[in-house]
């Protein structure tokens, strides 16, 4: 044992262990102290990143709500200068009538259509301004009115009729979807090929439902379709692909906007795409009649103005007119005119047509009566033409008294 | 997003259905066939065909009443007198509408016997 004390290699490692220790509680510190600060500067990096994400997002938005503002403002005024163009050509189109040139005022005027819908679509996508109509107008004529807006428009066919009204609000979204909807179904088609259009009620609104004969859409498409039609996520300007395809976002955009829904997932019987819009309740509403003049002549029978397979409720509807007039609760402010008796099959009031204005009077007696005028209506009549005749005699008689020097 | 507080079309607004929509684009009719002072009325018996557009019921309607001219049916229709005549010539083809030539002015009046009036009352006023 004693051999070993004299060991100097045991001295050596008897001293040589606390230093040895102290070093390797020193390094140990060191090291936990590094891992530290290397967590702590992880946790910057990680920090700075997100900051700079973020600030990426921000400009990215920034430029994008610029991008939108400018565009909206810009389309403002294109929107304006459209339809203060569509009011001067209306008024050349009066005017200029009878001449060869209304062939050109025309189509000047559906180019007009086409720009403004164009401007308007844009518009759509920066959240900004539609234009919006004052009265409410009938189902028919929004359709109409959207197939006015696309280049093709005479390869659009309208199937049905319809006695519903779209309230003033919705008038321009609704044309406008519906005009991009055509739009996609002619330049998806063939150029001889027909795009048709039938209005169906159904118990949650109505249905338009528009076929095309072109090449349908594959399920990938569709999906994406779908997507944007949703209008889930917001519209960016500057996502819309290159070239940019703004059909079915703006169509989306507008449909969460409104609330009506829009699906392009079924296949038409014509092997092309069938885009069917709904269009809820709250979005439609009675035709009201127009206000017209004093000047109101005997009605005539007039021709069936519903599609053949709505003939059977018509006849009904003519059958049931004798009867109590509609329940108040469809009239609205048609409820209190008593004639208001036909309903639709939706339950909403018929229109009811009036008279003519005319002030020639009828060719002879062999034009038939119709049998749902009354005697007074014919007295009124009556009265008011020979009021005409006598207004008119006696204005011939003067008028030729002063022009005699 | 409201859409309640979007502004309104401040100025008045055009028509919805624009006329080249209502005549579908059609070119316009020759002028030989009808004038300013065609004479319309309704069919004796008008056939039964698919629905009219409103427009065509609204000619129907205005020319129930007795023979109208083309000009009295366009002031009364709100349409171009061009679109008018392409609408009455299609209903005219369909069997809806009868026309009839403008009555010929020398029948309405004779000349004669308006230069010997006028001459008449410039002799006695004169």
């Amino acid at each position: 044992m004693t051999q070993y004390f004299q060991d100097p290699a045991l001295w050596a490692l008897v001293a040589g262990t606390p230093v040895a220790a102290t070093a390797i509680v020193r390094s140990r510190k060191k090291i936990s102290e590094l891992r530290k600060e290397q967590v702590e500067l992880k946790q910057h990096y990680a920090t700075l990143e997100e900051h700079y994400t973020e600030a990426v997002e921000e400009a990215k938005d920034r430029a994008e709500e610029a991008t939108k503002n400018t565009l909206k403002t810009a389309m403002r005024t294109l929107q304006g200068l459209a339809s203060e163009q569509q009011l001067a050509i209306s008024k050349l189109q009066e005017a200029y009538g009878e001449h060869k040139i209304l062939q050109d005022l025309l189509d000047i005027d559906h180019m007009n259509s086409q720009f403004a819908r164009r401007a308007q679509s844009i518009a759509v996508l920066c959240d900004g301004w539609l234009g919006r109509r004052r009265n409410d107008a009938s189902l028919y004529d929004v359709v109409r009115s959207a197939k006015g807006r696309i280049r093709h428009f005479t390869r659009v066919e309208i199937r049905s009729q319809s006695n519903f009204a779209i309230v003033s609000r919705a008038v321009e979204p609704v044309a406008l979807v519906l005009a991009e909807l055509l739009d996609n179904a002619t330049s998806y088609s063939a150029p001889e090929t027909i795009i048709e259009i039938n209005i169906r009620p159904v118990p949650k609104g109505v249905c338009i439902i528009v076929d095309d004969a072109g090449v349908g859409m594959n399920e990938e498409e569709k999906a994406r379709a779908g997507q944007l039609l949703s209008g889930g996520n917001s519209a960016s300007v500057s996502s819309l692909g290159n070239p940019p395809q703004f059909g079915f976002t703006v169509i989306g955009v507008l449909a969460a906007r409104y609330g009506f829904t829009v699906s392009v997932d079924s296949t038409s019987p014509y092997g092309g795409v069938r885009a069917v819009v709904l269009l809820p309740d709250e979005l439609l509403t009675s035709l009201h009649e127009p206000e017209e003049g004093p000047a109101v002549a005997a009605s005539t029978p007039l021709p069936p103005e519903n599609p053949p397979g709505h003939q059977g409720s018509e006849a009904t509807g003519r059958h049931r007119a004798p009867l109590p007039p509609a329940p108040p609760a469809f009239g609205g402010p048609d409820a209190d005119r008593p004639a208001v008796a036909e309903t639709t099959a939706g339950g909403l009031p018929k229109r009811r047509r009036r008279g003519a204005i005319s002030i020639v009077p009828p060719a002879a007696e062999s034009t038939p009566t119709p049998a749902r005028d009354s005697a007074r209506t014919a007295s009124v009549m009556g009265a008011f033409q020979r009021g005409t005749q006598s207004g008119r005699r006696s204005t011939q008689a003067s008028s030729e008294g002063h022009e005699v020097p | 997003m409201t859409t309640d507080d979007e502004p309104e079309l401040v100025h008045e607004a055009a028509e919805l259905v624009r006329p080249y929509v209502i005549t579908n684009g059609r070119d316009l009719v020759d002028d030989s066939a009808f004038s300013l002072l065609t004479l319309v009325t309704v069919a004796q018996d008008p056939p039964r065909t698919k629905p009219l557009d409103p427009e065509k019921l609204r000619l129907l309607e205005l020319c129930a009443g007795g023979f109208l001219s083309i000009a009295e049916i366009a002031g009364h229709a709100g349409l171009p007198v061009g679109v008018v005549k392409i609408l009455v010539f299609d209903l005219t083809e369909e069997g809806h509408l009868y026309v009839r030539a403008p009555i010929p002015s020398a029948q309405l009046v004779d000349r004669q016997i308006l230069e010997e009036v006028l001459n008449g009352l410039q002799a006695r006023f004169g």
